[in-house]
């Protein structure tokens, strides 16, 4: 470590490390986001059956089907987290 | 306003000689919500009233015609009723006989021309074969056979070896006709069964197949032109009659409605009971009509008033009672809102008034540009004017309050279209010689300015959603105080709403003493212990695994910050993109301007399902879970809303 240490100027160390916090915050909110989509597609599948049956479940699908999309929420916030 | 309607049972009681007036009184007033009498042991369901059959008849015949004439709902003009009804007979006899003996034509026609292309597809199979149809049956000496055969397939050489006195014709679609003396013809179909023939049946017409060919053929044009003159017939019509139809289908409904509603009450031999709903201020005005129709031959009651369905009035009826919103004009757009969720039971504090307000304003926090409010308000306003019927009504409606709050927030945080109006660090906005001003001191060492520029405030702002989070949330906590509080009493009340307040104080006492705001984080845990004993004692052990809810709650409302960026994020790429190609001069301007507007275009759509589902999500799961059951009875008044007819 210490060879590459030296190999490297203080201020790309810093910028590498922005780097990585920028990467980790974009992992943070993708990955979060695929989640929510894993999870919402079935839910989002049996709510527009249930609602092509009974036109009344509308409201009450599109609450169950958005109930995941706070995963993705989190994953913003933990990126915001990560930049500040 | 935030209670649904107040309702009171009422009764009506009379003799069966008043029974037609009280029926034509109570459908005009349009307020009685009647509930349906099942057969008990003295009383047995009534009989419609006389004429009801012809009625039904009649509309069942008018149905039909407007289907054959293909009569869609247009919006025009009401007619009179009365001219109409009287005029009602005569024309539909009139109009039926226009109408029937063009529909039996059509569909002659449309018959013949089916039939027509049934045989020119047999026939074509034949085409190139110059030998009459009537020619290919009939023999005693001869056989014939007549169908496909293989691709390619050689059949005379075989042919000949059997016999020298056959006739072979092969048509343009490959087809073959061929005969042969009959002495011959097993030899013969071995020997086209070897070239996989397959047999085609001889159509029984006469004439050459191409001469038939080109003579149905015409035939099918005259047909189509014969239907196509008939369908324009047909359209004459329809415009002719469109209005009486429209308006006779009403007036025919409103009669067998009228007719058909001693179905839902209770008779005996001479007297008749009907039960209902009706609102506490229509009551009045019911009974004197009433009166007035009957002589004051009809007793008219009403148990439970005020009280009906609440605490004094029994709380078993609740269910029962039919809800109705009873809220100002501006706020009613809302209800479709509400409708999509669940009408609110009777006892419940109805929320249109909080979606009415937080709505809105959770749109306009998220959507937040001048551009964009603009466009969709023109839009919201443009279609209000041309789109009627309630459902587009309150739907532009609720989209203009939403836009209207856009446009505040627009010209809080000075965006337009995703440029910022106003110039900062050193960036110059849209607007020359506007300058940011630096106002207060943030959190995370950001100022907070005037105009706000949000990609520059994300940790205050993150905080702040989080802020009208929780004064969402504690708003719907209230509210459910209020409806547990009415229905099952104080201590309910407290164990399954106050204590998530508790929790949250709890929860940000513990965050304070983490960051050293207060000294110790003591008093934080053991409010936190308080809160959670205390939701245990309301709902049992289960509660623990919902005690994260309330901060993933909370968190939640960060929505209001990440979608709006996720929004100025798609304006500036556009934007980006085609001042990129603006620079690039010539052509490329052309260019610019079509990225612009196709981005901006895809961007305003965008502009309508992200903020509007995410600001209607923090409704329904986050504010509507705290409080909210839904799910009461429609209120359903006997009667009719005319719209073609008027009296």
């Amino acid at each position: 470590m210490t060879i590459e240490l030296a190999g490297a100027s203080i201020e790309q160390i810093a910028a590498s490390q922005a780097g990585l916090a920028a990467i980790g915050a974009g992992l943070a909110v993708g990955l979060a986001g695929i989640g929510s989509g894993i999870a919402e597609k079935d839910i989002g599948a049996a709510a527009v059956g249930a609602f092509t049956e009974k036109e009344e479940l509308f409201g009450k699908g599109l609450i169950m089907t958005v109930i995941p999309e706070t995963i993705v929420i989190f994953g913003f916030v933990i990126a915001i987290m990560l930049l500040m | 306003m935030l209670k649904p309607k107040r309702m009171s049972r009422v009764l009506f009681v009379g003799h069966k000689n008043v029974l037609e007036p009280t029926i034509d009184v109570l459908h005009d007033l349009h307020v009685v919500h009647i509930e349906e009498y099942t057969k008990e042991e003295y009383f047995s369901i009534g009989k419609p009233l006389a004429g009801v059959d012809q009625d039904s008849k009649r509309l069942l015949k008018l149905r039909s015609i407007a289907n054959f004439l293909g009569i869609k709902k247009p919006y025009i003009k009401p007619t009179s009723a009365e001219k109409t009804s009287s005029e009602l007979e005569e024309r539909l006899e009139e109009l039926e006989s226009a109408v029937s003996e063009k529909l039996r034509k059509k569909s002659e026609i449309e018959a013949e021309i089916k039939e027509t292309e049934t045989n020119i597809h047999e026939i074509r199979t034949f085409s190139g074969i110059p030998v009459n149809f009537d020619l290919c049956s009939g023999y005693e000496t001869l056989r014939v056979f007549a169908g496909t055969i293989k691709k390619g397939a050689e059949i005379e050489a075989g042919l000949s070896r059997i016999t020298t006195d056959y006739q072979l014709y092969v048509g343009a679609t490959g087809t073959v006709l061929l005969f042969v003396p009959a002495k011959d013809a097993d030899l013969v179909a071995e020997l086209l069964n070897g070239a996989l023939f397959n047999e085609v049946k001889i159509p029984a017409m006469s004439g050459a197949p191409d001469e038939l060919l080109s003579e149905l053929g015409t035939r099918r044009e005259t047909l189509s032109k014969d239907l196509e003159s008939l369908s324009y017939e047909i359209d004459s019509v329809k415009a002719l009659y469109e209005g009486f139809i429209l308006a006779s289908e009403e007036l025919l409904s409103i009669e067998t409605q009228k007719k058909e509603a001693p179905l839902f009450f209770a008779t005996s031999e001479h007297v008749f009971a009907i039960d209902g709903w009706v609102p506490d201020d229509e009551f009045e005005k019911l009974k004197s009509r009433v009166g007035e129709a009957t002589d004051n031959r009809v007793y008219v009651t009403r148990s439970g008033g005020e009280t009906a369905g609440t605490d004094e009035g029994g709380k078993a009826e609740d269910a029962n009672v039919p809800v109705e919103y009873d809220n100002p004009k501006v706020v009613k757009p809302m209800e479709a809102v509400m409708n999509l969720y669940a009408r609110p039971k009777y006892y419940e504090i109805d929320p249109t008034t909080f979606v009415f307000i937080a709505f809105p304003l959770f749109y306009g926090m998220i959507l937040g540009d001048i551009g964009y409010a603009l466009i969709l308000l023109a839009i919201s306003l443009y279609g209000r004017s041309k789109l009627h019927g309630e459902g587009w009504n309150s739907l532009f409606t609720v989209l203009i309050y939403c836009n209207i709050a856009t446009l505040f927030f627009g010209i809080l945080y000075g965006e337009f279209l995703g440029f910022p109006l106003a110039g900062t660090h050193g960036h110059p906005g849209l607007i020359p010689g506007w300058h940011t001003i630096e106002l207060i001191q943030g959190i995370g060492g950001e100022t907070i300015t005037y105009p706000v520029h949000r990609t520059h405030i994300v940790t205050t702002l993150l905080v702040l959603t989080l802020i009208v989070g929780v004064i969402h949330i504690n708003i719907g906590l209230i509210t459910g105080f209020q409806n547990v509080l009415k229905k099952h009493g104080m201590r309910a009340a407290i164990l399954d709403k106050i204590a998530w307040m508790v929790l949250q104080l709890g929860v940000f006492l513990l965050l304070f003493g983490m960051m050293e705001v207060i000294p110790s984080m003591l008093p934080g845990a053991v409010v936190f212990a308080l809160a959670v004993i205390m939701l245990i004692a309301g709902e049992g052990a289960v509660a623990v695994i919902e005690l994260p809810s309330i901060m993933t709650n909370i968190l939640s409302y960060s929505r209001l910050l990440a979608v709006g960026l996720s929004s100025i994020g798609i304006a500036t790429a556009v934007n980006t993109m085609s001042g990129m190609a603006w620079s690039g001069g010539g052509i490329y301007i052309v260019l610019a301007s079509i990225i612009f507007i196709l981005g901006h275009a895809l961007n305003t759509a965008l502009s309508i399902i992200a903020p509007g589902l995410h600001a209607l999500r923090l409704q329904y799961v986050e504010f509507f879970t705290k409080f909210y059951e839904g799910g009461g009875r429609i209120y359903d008044p006997f009667g009719y809303k005319r719209i073609y007819t008027e009296e």
